[in-house]
């Protein structure tokens, strides 16, 4: 067998390892990144926000997206509809990705795809 | 030169053994040649993956030394072809097995054309017959090829273009091939299917890159099919 092929055949059956590992800690804190991503993927848009506009939102009833508190620091995640972010004078659009914006922000509202009228403005 | 046209002179230029019963192209260049007059915009790398079931492997090897005008074994990838002009893609040889497990990979042994057997490629079944400039090729069911590019482990760079040939079979799929990608996904194993909406996921996230398609623009497209899938045999 080639060495290549042998390296590569490898690191493919390190990779099916990983994702059974993966698979079997996927109700745990393994499994809480695909948790996070799974909100976000449900998003059009993401804004950061203060802790005030956060907390105003969870009193109006917005539904607060659990896996926020699974994380170390745990973030308030907070879902709305697009015509409820005009009035939250100081949320910060950020990139929906697992970037630094997004996981640098205590507070996070998401705007679902549902409610999200054409072309809005964040990124 | 653009991409299309060093496409098609690869596809001229490894016409005897693409068209050989049994081969499909199965890699990056499916949603090139699935978009309409095959007009190849939706390009994230530079090979064209050749799928070799390993029932053919004898047929192919005998076609190969028509291919030496044009391409020369890699000396460091044996199953790698490398072209002797520019103006042509790298042909990657890849092994299929449908009678293999998903999960598992095996070396095909062999002296001139040894192949990297992926499992996942079991999941892919034969589609659409093309002709592309008088080249008969052999492209896989979008459903199968979409599977098997959403239950593979991605990660890093590779993985990110990895998903994106996975977008653009999105794009290019008919409504018709997401129904039948759904239903051969709710018959996947647990850990399958896991692997797969995880990896849409990951997809929905990508940013844009540059000469790539931009997946932004299909997020909702992706989370659709992902509420599809949890809808139909997902598990949370």
């Amino acid at each position: 067998m080639s060495a290549v092929l042998e390296r590569r055949l490898r690191e493919q059956r390190a990779r099916v390892l990983i994702r059974a590992h993966d698979y079997r800690q996927r109700r745990h804190a393994h499994g809480v990144w695909l948790r996070l991503r799974r909100v976000l993927a449900d998003a059009s848009a993401a804004y950061a926000v203060s802790a005030d506009d956060a907390r105003a939102l969870v009193a109006e009833g917005h539904a607060v997206q659990p896996v926020g508190a699974e994380l170390e620091p745990p973030k308030l995640i907070v879902t709305v509809a697009a015509d409820r972010v005009p009035a939250m004078a100081g949320a910060v659009p950020v990139p929906i990705r697992m970037g630094e914006e997004l996981l640098a922000a205590s507070f996070l509202v998401l705007v679902p795809f549902d409610t999200a009228p054409p072309r809005r403005g964040a990124p | 030169m653009t991409f299309r046209e060093r496409l098609f002179a690869t596809i001229r230029a490894a016409r005897p053994v693409l068209e050989e019963p049994g081969v499909l192209i199965v890699g990056s260049e499916v949603p090139n040649l699935l978009e309409s007059g095959a007009a190849s915009t939706l390009v994230v790398s530079q090979d064209l993956d050749v799928g070799v079931p390993v029932a053919c492997h004898a047929a192919v090897k005998r076609q190969l030394p028509a291919l030496l005008p044009h391409f020369e074994p890699s000396p460091d990838e044996p199953s790698v072809w490398t072209p002797r002009s520019p103006q042509l893609l790298e042909l990657n040889f890849v092994g299929v097995d449908f009678s293999q497990d998903p999960a598992e990979a095996y070396v095909f042994e062999d002296d001139q054309l040894p192949l990297l057997v992926f499992g996942a490629l079991s999941l892919v079944e034969p589609g659409v017959e093309l002709n592309i400039e008088g080249s008969r090729i052999r492209l896989p069911r979008v459903a199968g090829l979409l599977l098997e590019k959403l239950v593979t482990d991605r990660t890093g760079e590779k993985g990110d273009r990895d998903l994106l040939v996975a977008l653009g079979l999105l794009m290019t799929a008919a409504p018709a091939d997401l129904d039948e990608f759904v239903g051969a996904y709710c018959r996947l194993r647990p850990e399958l299917r896991y692997a797969v909406r995880s990896n849409l996921t990951l997809l929905s996230l990508i940013d844009a890159r540059a000469g790539m398609p931009d997946p932004r623009p299909q997020r909702a497209a992706v989370v659709t099919l992902l509420r599809r899938l949890e809808a139909g045999g997902g598990e949370p």
